[in-house]
């Protein structure tokens, strides 16, 4: 039990024995028995005592208070430094240093407020770090990298905590700064390829990532970002791979054209830069726009040039042999009729439809072919060649003999006469050259197992006509002859009836026909020397009879040109415009006309036998299949053959 | 009986104005009006109103348009190289696909008798369509009926259907029994056949070929029906000796007279008297190939298509007009043999 001061027990002494006295005074004057006196005072006497008691309850209490503040202190300065990772040394420090309780708190509070002050110092510390981390990490890894981890661990706030925190953060920078140099690298060779490929750079960053192509700032170097940027060169290396495949495809066949057409030296320069480069590999290719769209583009156009220029030298060098046998084969006179299909060879060859070196390959196997044959007649064809000229020399003869003036003096007359001489004896002699001809070419035709064709006719088939027309010539004569003889009978007889006797030049002259002079050649071609054909020898003895005028030979005379037409049966007459024609009758050879009778059709235009179907050529399409023009316009075909 | 309104018109008659802009496959007087409907191969479908010279809709298609046809003042159909059967309507603008064939459709008739839509195509089928119906080629799809050629040309008069097809296959169809062909014909003419056209009366039919000939038909099977039948060469030019010999590409008979004109590739529109086995007039020389010819429903105007019909491949042509004449009674009246000149 505390002393009270002394000054305060006396006053409350007194005051205490006052109050005692004050109440005995007044128990005396009510009268209270002693026990109840006693119970009184007991009862006060116990109110005192619970009175100290709760006192000293309450002072037990406060102290243990203290002792608990004190306690708590501490044991909060120990946990602040269990979590900052120190020894727990001061708290015994004070313990023995501290008096009264209240001393030991008022020594420790500040020591707690201290260390508290440590740890949040030291927590910020870590705070900051751990947000540096945090930003680290969004930027390498924004995507969902799990940032909880990271977080401020209050229960570690050791120095090694931070030493590890600050550590990773380095690490962290390290990896940017890593990444980052990645990045800027793979923007570096992405840039190089785009140059050369003349892609466009900057539309290809943005297509990996639009934020890369902002300048400074904060580059996204994302695992996503790398990836993409990775992944796109890897598709430009193949892009320029493959063209560098294609250019040097184009290259070489380049070279190849250059060889075969001995290309001058200035040309093949333009393409220099590309031929150099025909055993490059994939990196040594470094110049801008070297495999760009454009320069391949313009190399293939180059390369293209080139092969329809050796196309056209081909087709020209096609065209020369073709000419070449074209011409070995008149000399030869072995001219073939309607050969089609070297027409068709030759106009493939035109429409670039098929290979000038297929067909070259057989117009040189036709043109060896034609020598040899050419060879084989030459002997023939001389022999020909002589007869003919015979044959010509004896028209000639036979003009001039007709030629009243021959005789008269003018100025090729020697000349005529000379050659008249020369070409009698040549005509003489023309009987035995066709003999020996005819003998000669069946046995060249024996040998040859073939024809001697000469100029599309049967070389024999000539000889033959020419023979029988030299028989009725000479029939003919004989025949004339008679008839003179039997003219001048008739005249003598006439002068003895009447006394005059009418020139006999001048019939003679009117009967005269025209003969086709020369041998004749069965399948009549154009552009014969001396050749008149027969429908012209018609109308030539037609215009004789028209300047027939009667006389009283007429009769003798029609029947002498009855004669002279031997038109061949069947073979076409011209009809003239103005010829009338019952249409029915005309077109026997066109087939089909009115269906069911035979009633006359429409009197529209005059009709002629030939016609000729506009256009319509339905043989154009695939063969057999007949279309209609729309189906041509539509370029509607038929997959299957109906 | 009032006079034409159209002014006189000069020559070939007038021109009408926003033509197609490529080949025109088929034009079409409407039975009600003088509209005027044009398929090209421009891949449209063009409405006029030929008196008034207006264009009054056009309708686009997936493909070249190669015949079209009224169904009644307000709508029509078409046949297209893209397969398709469309219907449209000219007053709301508003199409829709009809049905479908395996190939290019080439022809394409409204039958009022049957109340259906039959076309011809290249698939070598004719197929028949419910208009009424509702959209779409399964609910309107009547029946398809095999065709031993592709389909060239189709005419419709009462119930009876002509089908011409390549290889010059006829075939005759009553629309009441569509499953079997009532006549299976081969075409009398010997070559290609381009166009038929049934006449007006019903008892025949007039068939055309690529060798400028036409053949004058008869649905009478009979010994007295088959002996009227005949044919005739039109479209022919005759030059020192040698014929030319045009495809007639178009027949269209006129309604009242039962006369016909003919129009081929050498550019002449001819008109005959079938009857009297007449020519009754030539009109001047089109700029180039006639493509197809139409009647107005009162005979008073004649359409012709003027437009190289490709029969000599791709090659460059005159620009494609449709020329609107008036028609004279003196050009299509027919002339009978032996009677007194007509009263004036």
């Amino acid at each position: 039990m505390a002393k009270l001061p002394s000054q305060q027990s006396l006053q409350m002494e007194s005051t205490h024995g006052s109050l005692l006295h004050e109440l005995k005074i007044i128990w005396d004057e009510v009268g209270e028995s002693e026990a109840e006196r006693n119970k009184m005072l007991l009862e006060l006497e116990q109110e005192c005592l619970e009175l100290y008691r709760r006192k000293v309850d309450q002072a037990n209490r406060s102290k243990a208070q203290l002792r608990q503040a004190i306690a708590d202190a501490e044991a909060e300065i120990a946990a602040i430094c269990s979590a900052m990772g120190e020894p727990p040394v001061h708290v015994w420090q004070w313990n023995q240093n501290a008096g009264s309780l209240k001393e030991e708190l008022k020594a420790i509070i500040p020591h707690l407020e201290e260390m508290k002050k440590r740890k949040n110092d030291r927590k910020n510390q870590i705070l900051e770090v751990v947000e540096q981390i945090r930003e680290i990490l969004i930027e390498i890894r924004p995507t969902g990298y799990d940032l909880s981890t990271v977080a401020a661990d209050e229960s570690a706030l050791s120095v090694r905590r931070v030493e590890e925190l600050r550590g990773q953060l380095q690490l962290l920078q390290e990896e940017k700064a890593d990444r980052l140099r990645k990045v800027m690298d793979h923007l570096h060779t992405l840039n190089s390829l785009c140059l050369v490929l003349g892609k466009d750079f900057k539309q290809m960053v943005s297509e990996v990532d639009p934020n890369l192509n902002e300048t400074g700032g904060c580059k996204n170097t994302s695992d996503d970002t790398i990836e993409r940027l990775t992944s796109a060169i890897q598709r430009l290396r193949d892009i320029k791979r493959q063209r560098m495949e294609k250019l040097q495809d184009l290259a070489s066949t380049m070279l190849e054209l250059w060889n075969l057409m001995d290309t001058p030296t200035e040309e093949q320069l333009n393409f220099q830069n590309v031929t150099c480069n025909i055993a490059a590999s994939e990196h040594e290719i470094t110049e801008p726009d070297a495999l760009s769209v454009d320069f391949i583009k313009h190399v293939e156009a180059e390369v293209l040039r080139l092969e329809e220029l050796k196309n056209s030298k081909m087709k020209e060098l096609v065209l020369r042999k073709k000419s070449e046998l074209e011409e070995i084969r008149r000399r030869a006179h072995l001219v073939a009729e309607g050969d089609t299909e070297t027409e068709f060879a030759y106009e493939a060859v035109e429409t670039g439809d098929a290979d000038p070196s297929l067909i070259l390959g057989q117009i040189e196997f036709q043109v060896s072919a034609a020598k040899e044959e050419a060879f084989s007649r030459k002997d023939m064809l001389e022999r020909v060649e002589k007869w003919l000229a015979a044959c010509e020399e004896e028209s000639w003869l036979e003009e001039y003999n007709r030629d009243e003036s021959r005789y008269s003096a003018g100025r090729g007359t020697h000349l005529a006469l000379k050659r008249a001489e020369k070409a009698r004896t040549l005509v003489s002699k023309i009987p035995a050259m066709v003999e020996a001809l005819s003998v000669k070419t069946t046995a060249w035709e024996k040998e040859r197992g073939n024809e001697f064709i000469y100029d599309g006719v049967r070389l024999l088939s000539m000889l033959e006509d020419y023979t029988t027309m030299r028989q009725e010539k000479e029939q003919e004569r004989k025949r004339h002859r008679d008839q003179r003889r039997l003219q001048g009978q008739l005249i003598a007889a006439q002068e003895a009836l009447f006394g005059s006797k009418p020139s006999p030049l001048k019939n003679m002259k009117k009967v005269t026909r025209t003969f086709s002079s020369g041998p004749s050649r069965r399948p009549s071609t154009p552009g014969a020397t001396s050749q008149s054909d027969m429908p012209q020898s018609a109308k030539s003895s037609h215009a004789h009879r028209k300047s027939d005028d009667g006389s009283g030979l007429s009769a003798v005379r029609r029947d002498l040109d009855a004669t002279t037409m031997p038109r061949k049966p069947f073979s076409p007459v011209v009809s003239d415009s103005n010829m009338p024609s019952t249409p029915t009758k005309r077109n026997s050879d066109n087939a089909e006309e009115e269906i069911g009778t035979r009633k006359s059709c429409m009197k529209i235009e005059a009709n002629a036998p030939v016609s000729v179907i506009c256009q319509a050529e339905v043989i154009d399409m695939p063969k057999d299949m007949e279309y209609s023009f729309e189906e041509r316009r539509a370029g509607f075909v038929i997959k299957s053959s109906s | 009986m009032s006079a034409a309104v159209l002014p006189t018109s000069s020559g070939g008659g007038r021109e009408l104005s926003n033509p197609p802009s490529d080949g025109i496959s088929n034009l079409r007087f409407s039975n009600h009006s003088d509209h005027l409907l044009v398929s090209s191969w421009d891949k449209t479908v063009r409405l006029y109103d030929a008196s008034a010279n207006v264009l009054k809709g056009e309708f686009m298609h997936g493909g070249p348009v190669l015949d079209c046809c009224f169904h009644d003042d307000f709508s029509g159909f078409s046949a297209s190289a893209d397969n398709t059967v469309r219907r449209f309507v000219f007053g709301t603008g508003k199409e829709d696909i009809l049905g479908r064939h395996e190939a290019p459709v080439r022809c394409v008739e409204y039958s009022y008798a049957a109340g259906q839509v039959i076309t011809g195509s290249w698939d070598k089928t004719l197929k028949c369509w419910d208009p009424r119906g509702a959209s779409g080629p399964d609910r309107t799809l009547v029946g398809t009926y095999p065709q031993p050629e592709r389909v060239y040309s189709l005419s419709l008069v009462g119930h009876r259907l002509v089908v011409a097809t390549a290889g010059r296959h006829v075939n005759v169809y009553d629309l009441r029994n569509m499953s079997q062909p009532e006549q299976r014909r081969e075409s009398s003419l010997k070559y290609q056949t381009r166009c038929v056209r049934c006449y007006p009366n019903g008892t025949g039919f007039a068939l055309s070929s690529v060798e400028g000939r036409v053949a004058m038909e008869f649905f009478d099977l009979s010994e007295a029906g088959q002996s009227k039948k005949y044919a005739f060469k039109c479209h022919r030019k005759s030059e020192a000796g040698k014929d030319t010999v045009y495809p007639v590409n178009a027949i269209a008979f006129h309604p009242i007279y039962g006369t016909f004109a003919t129009g081929g590739c050498d550019g002449y529109v001819n008109v005959w008297d079938g009857n009297n086995k007449k020519r009754l007039y030539q009109y001047s020389k089109y700029p180039t190939s006639i493509a197809a010819l139409s009647f107005s429903r009162d005979g008073r105007l004649l359409a012709v298509a003027s437009s190289y019909t490709f029969e000599e491949g791709d090659t460059p042509h005159e620009p494609d007009a449709i020329f609107v004449r008036n028609v004279n009674e003196v050009e299509v009246k027919p002339k009978p043999k032996a009677l007194p000149a007509p009263p004036p």
